[in-house]
This record gives structure tokens, C-alpha cells and sequence, in this order.
């Protein structure tokens, strides 16, 4: 890890930003920020950084692992030259103001010199209650971290169990438990703070009614996914926690402990919970078995993220996952079978209904912990009734202290990629009240020149690391020392203790100089982990860093066979020498570099692109906006009011002036995109603008897509038959302008889902519960006397909007259910509006006559834009015809195409703070794109020898990018700033003429040879 | 063939399987030291030749592990890899040779248990096919020229 020398000095300028928690949002944040060269210092009151996403087993809605997502994230960490990682810190107090305060931090002691710990794990073998990990409901550890991609890769002890120092100093092969080490105290300056403590998850074992902690086979979803996780206590397998036997039927009840008034229950909705439990039960038939009965208790099926309707759909359809709407309230265990009761009541039949189960899985939601409240204490910051840090109603990630920012689910609760968003979102605020660090371009930091090795016979030296015994424990070091140095070219060939310790690099650093090696192959540890690290060492020593070839002695081979010393070793010799074989075809390698252009791109003038725009220019970065329209401000421009009562107009009105007066704002009204070429970072995209539609060419280095989406207004209710018939944004208006019309109706009417959630636009739009909500409370303060009836299929008010859903029930606005089957129908007849619809509870028909119908008819994509876009720009679209960024988890901005961005409604459908956040999101990930003078693309690209290719077209055909393309002279030529570098290409390519660099095929070739050599 | 200890090469993506491989070493499972692992950026790199040469330089069973279907980290090169699988399979049956020698499997990152017990059972099947025909052949011939 890079430690910056300069914290402990308080005269240095504040040019550093304090991230607190180092879960999934807290590292986003943290990257972002050491992207675009702001020095960033990540403290963590846990051991480890990952939060709370390490320890689940697969995320929604891709049921990808977790960890496999997550884990590149954590290991980017450790190499930023930009950050410092402080692991088991808090902070105790901030003084000062933005741009110039003082943090105190205090660092509990370690005992362990993460310097020199390796992880061997021998500590944690003889002294299991020492060695600390979290435990959650896991009885064992595969090792003493939480888990195995724990960042940073080192242990803690607990020192107040720990009886005898001296017996675990012997243990340690190390030398790296360090009995001295003392509570540290430091103070430091910084210009920004962002918090990203996230939160804990319910623990409902104090609930008197659901037998957490009390029944063997109820569990937490947490819980459960320790169970199903590959790194949990069964290693992935689903056995009850009674008997270890498979369950056939398991449960979930949502809402355990959220979205209540009892006691225990808080009062808003976890928002995430729905999705979870959904997940879980769609894994559970996945992964064991499709026999398996999985059934959901719920009270409002909330699935309104992205795409996630499609997966409530798939959850039913294709996976038969059964889903019971009701509130379970007994649950009671047989103490024989240990088997689970549960005691519901449906709502449809007025019916009691008991039911057994193998195992129940409890929904719980996200809390604010005491240390929490506690932090915000001494911040000063202001929280909300719920606890949670209050922000800015038009900035989610701004708290009530100007310099400090908040993301993820300490602000409200919220899933990952949305965490993502927010993270990003604070760290291009954080950003802007410091300026970047020193440029320390990637080919200028401190090294050597490299030798030109091309003419000299092959050196190669072989450094085999004992990694304490991990490896040396169980294969022989001097015959593998032995076997190596009697391979051809090698002149060099040794044991090395701890070969990733400072002590052991140096030496074959020295070993590089004093033997004049230029290949070298390093036996020891996963290459995943550590090729950078001897990358970096080749570099000083002044060799190619691409001249190393690591052997997997440890992960592979030593840990994999124990017991099996002889055969491990023949399997050493064999890995060793395909190593050797490989080095010596290895070749000196360029990293692809190209020149930024520094300017900015932002298409669509809604509030998205507005935000982003402003947000870019005030870092001082040139940006074209541009609007098809002849005005900015897109649909934002007809919302009056938010549901929390603010005044979007005079909100979009200053928003509008500051983004056309800006001096760094080019707007281009009336203007619509022609074409578009380029590379990452150097794009060219042609306009027709203004009214004679002139054409004009823009340079730009990133792009920001807000093209926003379309109010729908599907023909469906009775939709433009009669005036008081009107969509939600309608209604927003009249209420806002014509109040004397409310205040002279005397029933009004609305139907949720008007057009959306069905055949022909199956997902949920998001805004429309809220919206409807929004807009009845408003009526009935206007009107008290009025009566409001809303048709419902699931009230989707999430997050804090529950207390308006619950504030609208009190206020005595009648919420009234119904099914697709059954879908309330609209008469007009004599300028009267009737609605009549089929009343779920009563099990009858209502009619209700009334004098104004709102339709939730939410919103549509602009498939006509994005489809423009998406052909020019090389974008993929989801079906539904928004744009699909590169990883719906955690990369809900970028695109797949490197420098472009995508933020707002453009997306997904969502509401105008969230759009802002986005926007702000898209702003940061451009601008730290922006803040290096040059791309690195890395050396693995795959290059076509033109006098082998015969043009066949395969490799235009086969690469997953449309990156191959035949040039005027009639061969195909690949963009080395394109190349992604998978050598699907190289490998369908008939003639052979495509080599993927850091991987050719005569190097392939070479290791097979060494594995097999002599063998025949 | 009591004591065959056949040679196995796994083809394993940089992405998924070969981290697998590593978790399962993280996690002291353990499986045969038959298998030797070659990382490549992505299983849709190995290309028919590796497989072939790797048969003809002597190994008994070859195997290609990528990602998960739909999680390929390059968009769908793990798919393109199990089809160029099934290519080779088709040669060699042609060559009279038992197709089980080849397989192509799936795993995530997380899958270290898949690893090693995918590695057990491969290994286990080709100590029943026994020793790739190219040995067999080889011996035939040095039996030949003994005569």
C-alpha cells in the first residue's frame, strides 16, 4: 500500500479529502476522487474495507456473485498512488471550515505490522479466538479475514484475549506481530468530508412475534445469505441450521420491522428489501433445487428500480416463486420437527389460514446505528425524524454543513447501484472545494529508463518465495531452486523468504542489476494479487514491466494438494517450467497512451443536463451543451412542486440562468446530433444548429447523455375524452395554478399504473406513487371536503415517501386495490365521470362518480432519441429502449464505451432529486476521465499482422465490441484505444494474422510445451 | 492402467475461473495435481490449435473454464469458447478419439468448491479413458520398432 508522507504535517495546503466508512460507496467515492487527483484518505472503524455488500452472496438483478463484482474494487484500492487506507479509525472531531478543516482521527491498535503480514494464516491455526474476523453466523473462517479478498491483506489481533505475545510471536513466520503498537491519535487537514457510514441491518430478535433468535429455522435475509454464500459457513451449501438438512419449503415475511407502528418498527420502507427477498428465493430454486416452495409474505410488492418489474415477472413465471400479499402475525415452531408455523390472514377471503414451513427467512431493513447519530453529533450535521443525514431537497449528497457530504444508505435507504450514483455524486462535490494534486504521469513516476533488451541473449533469473511454509512448508525449496537454475537461459535461480516483503524485493532488485537479467519469473503467490507489485519492481530495476511472468506456487499447487507433498512438487517443476518457457517469449510492451481533449459534451437541456453541465464548467472544463428544443429546462420544466413541498420552478428558473450565463457553457439550442466519430478521449460529434440548421464539427474528450424521457399518455381511462380527465404532471399544474378549481370539486379519482406494468410497457415507472400521493395531499389541503379515491396495484413509495403514504391514509384518502385482471373501467356520459372498479375487500362492484380522474401514467422512453444515439455512438439500449450502462451495479453512469456517460431519466425513469444526483454522478466520472492528460489503455491489445490477412471479416464478425473494421487498403485494422484485450479475434482468425499482445500465441504455445515437455 | 496419472490442462479466464482456482487453494480444498492451469484473458482466446496442440504435446484431457453463461466479462466470449469446444470435439471424433477428453465448463469467481470438485471429476474421468490415444500410439510404435 502508498502511504502519503505528507499527512502527518499540518502545514501542507488541505489538499485532501476524509471519506468515512469504506464500504462499496465509500471506495467508489474514494476512487473517483484519486482518479481525478484529489489526495484522499479512507478511514474505516472495521479491519477490513467492503462493508456491508461483502458479505452477501449474490446481487440483483443479474444474481451475479457478489464478492467476484466487488473484489476488483477492493485490490484497485491498495494500488492508488492518491490514497491513504486507514483501516480501524475513527473520527473523533472536525473543526474549521469547508476547504480548510482539521479532522481528528484516532487508529486503534493492530499488533500486526501490515508491512510485513502476509496472510499466511498461521496465527489464526493456533490461535482461532485471537485473530479476529467478524463472525456474522459464520462458525468458522476459511481464514482469519472475513473473507478471502479482504483489502487490506492482513490480520488484527485482539489483544485483550491474547495471554501469551510471545507464543504468537513465535508462530509468526513474519515477524510481524508487533505487542507495542498503541492507539494513535493524528489530526489532519482536509478540505472535504464524506460520510458514507452506511448502516446496520435490523436485528429482530428483540420483536416478541417472530421467533428470530428463538426458532433454529428462522433466519435473517443477511442470515440467509451466509448460508448460500460460497465463503459462508455450510461453503454454499442450503442446510437448516436444526438438522443440516436441505428445507423444501421456506418463507419470507417483508417488512419485518419497517414500514410499522408497533413497537421495534420504524415507520419508513427499506426500499431495498423487496428486491432482496425476490433475489433469494429465485437463487434458492436456481442454485439447489427447483423443487424447493419458495413463498413471499408481502404487503406491497416494490420492485421500481430499473428492470425490476422484468424480475418480479421472471420471479413468478419462470420460476414459480409464490407470493401471498399479507402480514403474517404468528409464527410458532413444532419443537419436534423444528419446522415453522405461520398464521396469516388473506385479504381477499377474510380468511385465517396456518401454513408449515422448513424455514423462514425475516425481511429486515436498514438502521441508523447509535454511532452513527453519534458521528453526526460531533459533525454538527443535521439528521432527518428517521435519523438518517438530512440533505439539500435538490442535492441528496449535500448535508446541512457546507464542505461535508453524505452518500449511500446513511442518507436514506437505498440499493447499490444507487449508492454508486450518490458516491460518485459526493465526490465530484468534495472535489471541487480543493484542487488537483501534481500529475504523476504513469511513464515519469520515478523510474529508471527502460534497457532495450531486444538484442540481448536471454538472462533469466527465477525467484521462488517460500511465502513463510506456505509454500516452502510443503515443497521442497532446494529442488525447486535446483530444477529451475538446470533450465535453459537461466542464470539465476533462488529461494527467497516472503518474497513480496520490502526486504526480499530489494534483493531481487539487486539480483536484476548486479546478473544483468531481463526476464524474470517469480514462483509464489496468485498473479492476480501481485503481478503489479513485481511489475513495479521489473520497472525500477529498469526493465519492461510486461518481462515477468509469474508461477502459481501457493494458490495453485502448495495450498490445493496438502498432504500430497511429492506429487505437488512434480506439479512445482512442471509450473515452474512453463513459467520459464513462457518468460523467455515474453517481449517488451507499450501501454497504449493518447491525448485528452479536455472539453466536455452534454446532450439534452432538461435539469440532467443542466446539472452536469454546470457542475463540469465550474471545474473550469469548456462544455457544449446541447438541446434539440429551442429552450432549455426539458420535462422539469412543467413539475411545480415536489413531494416534499418545494418549488421546482423557481428551483429550474435559477438553474436555467446559471447554466446560460456561465462563461465556460456553450448552449446549443435547436441543435440535433449528425455524426460522430472518435476515440475515448479525443471524440469529434457533428451538429446542425440553430434555425438555418448550420452544421458545425465539436472536439471533446467525454459525453454526458441526459436526453431525458417522454411523459406517457397512453389511450387507455378515458385519457383526452374530457378535460377533468388528466395525468398526474397535469394535475400537478392546476393544483399549482387553478386552486378555486380543486376547491370546487367534490370527489377525485385516481388510477395508478395507467399504461405501464402491463403487456406493451411492462416496467414500473417509479415517480407515479409518489406523484399521486403528492398531488392528493395537496388536494385535500386545499379542499377538505373533498373525497380522494386512489386505484392502486402496489404503492411503490419508498424510502422516507412512506411517511406521505402514511400522513395520505390518516388524512382519510381512500386507497382502493386492484388487479391487472381487473382493472377499474371509465365512463363519460353527459360530461359526467364514472369510474367502476372491482373492490378486492367487499368483493363487489363499486362505482364511483367524481369530478376530475388523474391518471399515473408515468413516463416512456424517447425511444426515437436514444435509438438516433445509440446507432451513432455504438450504445446499447435495454428493451424498453433506455439506455443500458456498462454494469448495472456498479457502473450506473458509464457506458461501455469508455468516456461516455449516461445520467437522468435518459436511464431509467426517476424523480427530479435523483436526476440531479445523477447528473452529478456523471459530471464526476467525466471529469475525473477528464483530469488525466492521457488515457492509459494497457499493452493487452490485439494488433493484425496486414500481410496475413485476407479480409475474411471473422474478426469483424466475432469481436463482442464491433471494434474491427477493414481499412482503405483492404485489411482489417483494430483500434489499440478500442481493443477491450479478450483475443476472441486472435483465436477465430482463420489465417492466423491477429496477435493479442501480453498473450501471444507462440507464448501460449510455449507454456503448454512447458508443462507437457518431454512427456511424449 | 492402475497407476495412470494423466496430464490436464485447464484453460481458465483471468476473470472467473482462474480466481476460482485460487479461492479454492484459499480454501485448502483439494483436488489433483493432474490439473495445470494456463491463464488467458478469456476463455474466447483459446484457440482450437492450443487445444489441439495441447493433445498432441501429450496431455490426456484438456478443459476451457470461463465465467458463467451471460457473465462473461467480454460480453460473450465464454460462449464463442464453448462453441470452438464443440468444434474440436467434432474433430476428434473424427479421429476416433473419445470426446469426454475435451469439456468445457462454467463457474464464477466465487465458485472455488466448483473448481476443485469439476477438477476431481474431470480427472477421475479421464483415469478411466486412460492414457490420449497420441501416448497409446507412441507406445504402439516404440513396441513396433522393438521388434
Amino acid at each position: 500500500m502508498q502511504k502519503l508522507k505528507d499527512i502527518e504535517h499540518s502545514e501542507t495546503a488541505h489538499t485532501h479529502v476524509l471519506v468515512i466508512g469504506g464500504g462499496v460507496g465509500g471506495i467508489r467515492a474514494t476512487l473517483d476522487l484519486a482518479e481525478s487527483r484529489r489526495n484522499v484518505i479512507l478511514i474505516d472503524s472495521a479491519y477490513s474495507i467492503g462493508g456491508l455488500m461483502t458479505s452477501l452472496d449474490r446481487t440483483f438483478p443479474t444474481n451475479n456473485c457478489d464478492l467476484c463484482t466487488v473484489s476488483p474494487h477492493l485490490s484497485e484500492n491498495t494500488r492508488q498512488v492518491y490514497l491513504n487506507l486507514m483501516p480501524m479509525t475513527r473520527l473523533k472531531a472536525l473543526t474549521g471550515e469547508a476547504g480548510r478543516f482539521t479532522a481528528t482521527l484516532v487508529t486503534e491498535p493492530r499488533y500486526i505490522d501490515m508491512e510485513k503480514c502476509t496472510a499466511c494464516g498461521e496465527c489464526y491455526k493456533h490461535f482461532p479466538d485471537i485473530v479476529r474476523f467478524t463472525p456474522g453466523l459464520d462458525p468458522r473462517a476459511p481464514t482469519c479475514m472475513r473473507y478471502p479478498q479482504a483489502t487490506p491483506y492482513a490480520f488484527s489481533i485482539d489483544m485483550e484475549k491474547m495471554a501469551d505475545i510471545t507464543a504468537l510471536q513465535k508462530i509468526c513466520k513474519a515477524d510481524a506481530i508487533f505487542p507495542e503498537d498503541r492507539q494513535q491519535i493524528k489530526t489532519v487537514e482536509v478540505a472535504s468530508v464524506i460520510l458514507s457510514m452506511g448502516a446496520e441491518l435490523f436485528d429482530p430478535s428483540g420483536l416478541t412475534h417472530f421467533g428470530a433468535g428463538k426458532f433454529d429455522n428462522v433466519v435473517t435475509g443477511l442470515q440467509y445469505e451466509r448460508i448460500m454464500s460460497a465463503s459462508g459457513p455450510f461453503e454454499g451449501d442450503l442446510i437448516r441450521v436444526s438438522d443440516k438438512k436441505r428445507p423444501r419449503k421456506v418463507a419470507w415475511i417483508q417488512c419485518v420491522g419497517s414500514r410499522g407502528i408497533n413497537k421495534g418498527d420504524v415507520p419508513y420502507c427499506s426500499s431495498v428489501c423487496c428486491m432482496v427477498s425476490l433475489k433469494e428465493a429465485m437463487v434458492t430454486k436456481e442454485r439447489f433445487a427447483e423443487t424447493i416452495e419458495t413463498t413471499i409474505f408481502y404487503m406491497d410488492m416494490r420492485t421500481f428500480g430499473k428492470d425490476y418489474e422484468l424480475f418480479l415477472n421472471r420471479a413468478k413465471t419462470d420460476y414459480g416463486i409464490r407470493m401471498i400479499r399479507s402480514r403474517p402475525h404468528t409464527i410458532t415452531e413444532d419443537p419436534e420437527t423444528k419446522n415453522i408455523s405461520i398464521t396469516y390472514a388473506l385479504e381477499e377471503k377474510a380468511l385465517q389460514m396456518t401454513e408449515e414451513f422448513d424455514m423462514v427467512v425475516l425481511s429486515t431493513g436498514f438502521r441508523v446505528p447509535g454511532s452513527s447519530v453519534e458521528l453526526a453529533r460531533q459533525l454538527g450535521i443535521e439528521l432527518n425524524i428517521h435519523d438518517f443525514v438530512k440533505t439539500d431537497p435538490f442535492n441528496s449528497v449535500v448535508t446541512s454543513r457546507p464542505g461535508v457530504y453524505v452518500c449511500g444508505v446513511a442518507q436514506s435507504p437505498k440499493d447499490i447501484p444507487e449508492t454508486m450514483v450518490q458516491a460518485s455524486a459526493a465526490a465530484g462535490m468534495a472535489a471541487s472545494n480543493l484542487t488537483a494534486a501534481v500529475d504523476i504521469p504513469e511513464e515519469d513516476n520515478g523510474f529508471i529508463p527502460e534497457k532495450d533488451v531486444s538484442t540481448q541473449p536471454l538472462r533469466i533469473g527465477v525467484f521462488i518465495c517460500d511465502c513463510g511454509l506456505e509454500i516452502g512448508g510443503l515443497l521442497d525449496m532446494d529442488k525447486m531452486v535446483e530444477f529451475a537454475g538446470c533450465q535453459t537461459d537461466v542464470l539465476v535461480s533462488r529461494a527467497v523468504g516472503h518474497g513480496c516483503s520490502s526486504e526480499s524485493m530489494n534483493l531481487i532488485e539487486e539480483s536484476i542489476r548486479t546478473n544483468d537479467l531481463n526476464r524474470v519469473v517469480i514462483g509464489g503467490c496468485s498473479p492476480r494479487t501481485h503481478e503489479t507489485k513485481f511489475q513495479d519492481l521489473l520497472r525500477r530495476a529498469g526493465l519492461n514491466k510486461y518481462l515477468v511472468e509469474i508461477v502459481n506456487l501457493r494458490d495453485q499447487d502448495a495450498w490445493a494438494h496438502l498432504g500430497h507433498p511429492k506429487e505437488a512438487l512434480n506439479k512445482a517443476f512442471q509450473l515452474l517450467r512453463a513459467g520459464i518457457c513462457g518468460v523467455r517469449k515474453s517481449r517488451p510492451l507499450m501501454d497504449q497512451f493518447l491525448p485528452m481533449n479536455p472539453n466536455a459534451l452534454v446532450v439534452g437541456g432538461g435539469v440532467t443536463g443542466m446539472t452536469a453541465a454546470l457542475q463540469l464548467a465550474d471545474q473550469g472544463i469548456k462544455v457544449y451543451l446541447v438541446e434539440k428544443n429551442s429552450t432549455l429546462g426539458g420535462l422539469a420544466k412543467s413539475i411545480r412542486r415536489t413531494i416534499e413541498g418545494e418549488d421546482v420552478g423557481v428551483f429550474m428558473s435559477r438553474l436555467t440562468d446559471q447554466v446560460s450565463t456561465h462563461k465556460n457553457i456553450m448552449v446549443l439550442a435547436n441543435s440535433i446530433i449528425v455524426d460522430h466519430s472518435g476515440v475515448p478521449g479525443r471524440f469529434k460529434t457533428g451538429l446542425q444548429t440553430g434555425p438555418r440548421m448550420n452544421y458545425m464539427q465539436i472536439d471533446h474528450g467525454v459525453t454526458i447523455f441526459a436526453t431525458g424521457a417522454l411523459p406517457n399518455r397512453p389511450d387507455a381511462y378515458g385519457l383526452g375524452l374530457h378535460e377533468n380527465i388528466v395525468t398526474q404532471l397535469e394535475l400537478d399544474v392546476l393544483i399549482e395554478d387553478y386552486p378555486e378549481k380543486i376547491k370546487k370539486m367534490t370527489q377525485m379519482v385516481m388510477i395508478q399504473c395507467a399504461g405501464s406494468r402491463e403487456p406493451g410497457n411492462p416496467n414500473c415507472s417509479r415517480v407515479c406513487c409518489q406523484a399521486a400521493v403528492k398531488n392528493a395531499l395537496r388536494a385535500k389541503t386545499l379542499n377538505p371536503d373533498i373525497e380522494i379515491y386512489v386505484f392502486y396495484r402496489d404503492m411503490r413509495t419508498y424510502g422516507f415517501q412512506e411517511d406521505y403514504y402514511r400522513q395520505a391514509r390518516n388524512m382519510g384518502i381512500q386507497f382502493i386495490r386492484f388487479s391487472l385482471e381487473n382493472k377499474p373501467e371509465v365512463w363519460v356520459e353527459n360530461d359526467r365521470i364514472s369510474v367502476f372498479a372491482h373492490d378486492i375487500i367487499l368483493d363487489r362492484k363499486i362505482q364511483i362518480e367524481t369530478s376530475c380522474l388523474a391518471l399515473s401514467t408515468g413516463m416512456t422512453a424517447d425511444d426515437e432519441t436514444t435509438e438516433d444515439m445509440a446507432m451513432m455512438f455504438h450504445l446499447p439500449r435495454t428493451s424498453d429502449h433506455f439506455f443500458l450502462e456498462d454494469h448495472v451495479k456498479l457502473r450506473p453512469v458509464d457506458m461501455s464505451v469508455r468516456g461516455i456517460f449516461v445520467a437522468g431519466t435518459a436511464r431509467s425513469p426517476k424523480n427530479i432529486q435523483e436526476s440531479i444526483t445523477e447528473a452529478h454522478a456523471a459530471a464526476c466520472r467525466a471529469q475525473a476521465l477528464l483530469a488525466k492528460k492521457e488515457i492509459n489503455l494497457g499493452a493487452a491489445v490485439a494488433k493484425v499482422d496486414s500481410s496475413k490477412c485476407a479480409a475474411c471479416l471473422i474478426c469483424v464478425r466475432a469481436c463482442p465490441f464491433s471494434i474491427p473494421f477493414i481499412n482503405e487498403d483492404g485489411y482489417s485494422q483494430i483500434d489499440p484505444a478500442k481493443c477491450q484485450g479478450c483475443g476472441v479475434c486472435v483465436a477465430d482468425c482463420p489465417a492466423k494474422a491477429i496477435q493479442l499482445f501480453a498473450y501471444e500465441d507462440d507464448q501460449i504455445l510455449a507454456k503448454i510445451e512447458g508443462l507437457l515437455g518431454g512427456l511424449n | 492402467m492402475e497407476n495412470f496419472e494423466p496430464e490436464i490442462i485447464a484453460f481458465c479466464c483471468h476473470y472467473c475461473a482462474y480466481t476460482a482456482a485460487d479461492m479454492a487453494g484459499s480454501k485448502r480444498l483439494s483436488y489433483p495435481t493432474n490439473v495445470k492451469i494456463i491463464r488467458v484473458p478469456c476463455t474466447g482466446k483459446v484457440d482450437a490449435l492450443h487445444i489441439m496442440s495441447a493433445f498432441e504435446k501429450g496431455a490426456d484431457g484438456v478443459y476451457v473454464a470461463g465465467c458463467l453463461e451471460g457473465d462473461c466479462h467480454f460480453k460473450n466470449g465464454n460462449t464463442r469458447a464453448a462453441q470452438r469446444v464443440a468444434h474440436v470435439q467434432k474433430i476428434l471424433q473424427d479421429l476416433g478419439w473419445d470426446t469426454q477428453r475435451l469439456a468445457m465448463m462454467n463457474m464464477s469467481a466465487g465458485m472455488g468448491e466448483v473448481f476443485a470438485r469439476t477438477a476431481c471429476e474431470f480427472t477421475e474421468k479421464i483415469k478411466q479413458l486412460g492414457p490420449s490415444p497420441v501416448k497409446q500410439m507412441n507406445t504402439d510404435s516404440y513396441r513396433q520398432t522393438q521388434r
